[in-house]
């Protein structure tokens, strides 16, 4: 069912807010048993606040999934030591805190939901988002995430991480090159997890019916990022560093993920079909922060198994990918299931196809939407290893430069995707001779 | 001889005549009702064939999984076809009962109402293994993909397994529904089913044991992979 995403605060809340009146920042913590790590987060938050905008009326709200292990207390008790931040000024303003559970459906889309709303009750000029989980996170962060959006006239701000080349591999293989092909905006780290917006997006992402689907659950990033720059709002984004994360995550389970956030992407390719269908070629967005080299943490990969289960998926699973994949697409998918140990690649414009009409079949509903997306997890570890015995020597310029070869080829097959997408299913096409 | 001539010849002719008189009005009422019955059921199914064409049938029956299983029968050209031939033999079945019961003979009319009595539980059945169809397809492909993304070999094998349940379960539903052998059909379902577990049992213990260490040892590995990777998609 879609629910319309106003009027959900508690009465608490609303008084709580009513004693507050007005904040200019609002900076939202979503959480769900997270007391081990968002002390720190909090503490980065309101140092932040309290270094780059003392004379502005801030608050933080942090928007609880029901965890039982103390987080909203953590939050409530994160003692900022002043001294040791070295404030350049003394914070004209205290920074309000608050913890509140949210309601409706469990997810982080769910906490965002109370978080805009909290910002839209007190109009609020920017709304800040970050991950309870972070252990990379400095008080610069809100600045970068906030001032484009003060000083600026921005709307949205995305984050821009420097991550291990093999870390993000849903961004970098699908979630990045797709949306900078469909909507022309190079948002390095759509579903980056941090963000900054206006007060007037978040009033807008809540007069969207969507907060009753998977959006409510982790489709939450996509949808905001397409959102925006599909509706035409001004987005930039801004370099934070790296990102490192507790070593929980929340998402683990992989076909959910690709439920939630590639069928995310293909449901927002409907909703915004004549908007995608007109843009051609994509631009670099602003980006503010200062650029600079951090270590990331190692990363192990399993690559054997990565590929045992693509083989096993093209063996197992012929029948459903011979229902809505093209002869050339499904035979290349054989081939590569044939090449053995280090020679194993699935090649760029293989997976460029793939994508497309996968996006395709999903337009069509030639397949049940979750079997849909359930079927693409084996064909993206196999991509993800041919990717990580690709790059295993290359450095961190270089992967990036294969990533932008990848995005180039997904630029240049927009075509393809047309032509798939405006055309009925293979299987349609064969009734219809038939018939 | 003329008595003769009309006892052993006019005379039968005459009766002859007269039942002719009685049948041949019914056997022109049944050839009507054929023709005339034939054309409007081929006429239904051009009709029916259109508007399954227009309201995009077939892309229903590929979203639910039977265009496959209507493929797979190579007998109709469509999932369109189909719907279009099974509403023209339904149209038949009943103008074939329509003209045996124009015949007004007491035999054809007990088989029409007791034909007609059984219609409900042939159309409960046949929605029965419709639907059985379609529900074991989905949870057969879901049992299928989810094996495949937990890396389970056998996963064609618990798929085909779903299917193979699903269905003779829905058989067995259909059957019952039709009275067809209800006892000993219950009876044989409960030895068939049990004897299914037990094989399958023996089988996983005997045969499949390298499957078994293999599933046990892919779950306990996955997790400790779990733990030891740091691998994030997002």
């Amino acid at each position: 069912m879609k629910e319309n995403g106003q009027n959900n605060l508690s009465s608490e809340l609303l008084s709580r807010l009513n004693e507050i009146g007005e904040a200019e920042i609002v900076v939202g913590i979503p959480s769900y048993n997270n007391a081990r790590t968002i002390g720190h987060v909090v503490r980065a938050v309101n140092a932040g606040l309290a270094k780059y905008f003392p004379e502005r009326k801030s608050l933080i709200v942090n928007s609880d999934g029901g965890s039982n292990d103390n987080t909203r207390e953590a939050v409530l008790s994160a003692e900022l030591d002043v001294d040791s931040v070295l404030l350049v000024s003394h914070p004209v303003r205290l920074v309000s805190r608050i913890s509140t559970p949210y309601h409706g459906i469990p997810g982080k889309g769910s906490a965002f939901r109370t978080i805009f709303s909290v910002a839209k009750h007190l109009n609020a000029k920017a709304c800040v988002v970050v991950d309870s989980d972070l252990r990379s996170i400095t008080p610069q962060w809100v600045e970068l995430l906030a001032k484009p959006i003060l000083e600026r006239d921005l709307d949205y701000i995305a984050p821009y991480y420097l991550r291990h080349k093999y870390d993000g591999t849903i961004t970098n293989s699908i979630i990045y090159p797709i949306t900078r092909s469909l909507l022309g905006k190079r948002v390095r780290q759509p579903i980056g997890g941090e963000f900054g917006l206006s007060g007037r997006l978040a009033a807008h992402y809540l007069e969207k019916e969507v907060w009753g689907t998977d959006v409510a659950r982790f489709g939450i990033d996509i949808w905001m990022t397409v959102t925006a720059i599909a509706e035409g709002f001004r987005v930039a984004q801004s370099y934070l560093g790296a990102k490192l994360h507790d070593a929980k995550d929340p998402g683990s389970d992989l076909t959910s993920m690709f439920r939630q956030v590639v069928g995310s992407v293909f449901e927002l390719m409907e909703t915004y079909s004549s908007v995608w269908q007109a843009v051609n070629g994509s631009q670099p967005v602003p980006m503010f922060g200062f650029p600079f080299e951090v270590g990331v943490e190692p990363i192990s990969v399993n690559v054997d198994r990565m590929i045992k289960t693509y083989r096993q998926g093209i063996s197992d699973l012929r029948e459903i990918f011979q229902d809505f994949l093209s002869p050339q697409t499904f035979q290349g998918l054989t081939a590569c299931a044939e090449r053995s140990g280090e020679d194993f690649r699935v090649p760029d414009l293989l997976w460029v196809h793939l994508i497309y009409e996968y996006a395709a079949a999903y337009h069509h509903k030639a397949l049940d939407r979750d079997h849909l997306m359930q079927s693409l997890v084996p064909l993206y570890l196999g991509r993800t290893a041919s990717f990580v015995l690709e790059v295993r020597e290359s450095n961190a310029i270089e992967v990036e430069q294969c990533i932008e070869n990848l995005c180039n080829v997904f630029e240049a097959e927009r075509p393809y995707l047309h032509h798939h997408w405006n055309d009925r299913s293979r299987k349609e096409k064969d009734h219809a001779r038939a018939n | 001889m003329p008595g003769l001539i009309e006892n052993f010849v006019i005379e039968p002719f005459h009766r002859l005549a007269q039942q002719l008189a009685l049948v041949v009005p019914a056997l022109i009422t049944v050839l009507v009702i054929l023709i005339i019955g034939g054309a409007l059921a081929y006429l239904a199914r051009l009709i029916t064939y259109r508007l399954l064409v227009v309201t995009h049938f077939d892309r229903l029956m590929i979203q639910t999984g039977m265009a496959s299983t209507i493929d797979r029968a190579r007998v109709f050209r469509s999932p369109s076809d189909f719907g279009a031939r099974l509403v023209q033999g339904v149209l038949w079945m009943f103008i074939i009962l329509l003209a045996l019961s124009a015949t007004n003979a007491q035999m054809t009319q007990d088989l029409v109402v007791r034909f007609v009595n059984y219609v409900p539980d042939i159309i409960a059945a046949t929605l029965v293994l419709l639907l059985g169809s379609v529900v074991s397809k989905f949870l057969a492909r879901s049992a299928l993909l989810a094996a495949v993304n937990a890396h389970w070999s056998g996963a064609r094998l618990i798929a085909g397994g779903v299917r193979l349940l699903v269905m003779s379960l829905a058989v067995v539903i259909a059957l019952e529904q039709l009275r067809i052998g209800r006892t000993a059909l219950l009876v044989s379902f409960g030895i068939l089913f049990g004897g299914v577990v037990i094989g399958g049992a023996i089988a996983f213990g005997f045969v499949a044991r390298d499957l078994a260490r293999e599933w046990v040892q892919s779950i306990l590995k996955s997790r400790a992979s779990e733990d030891e990777e740091v691998f994030r998609h997002l």
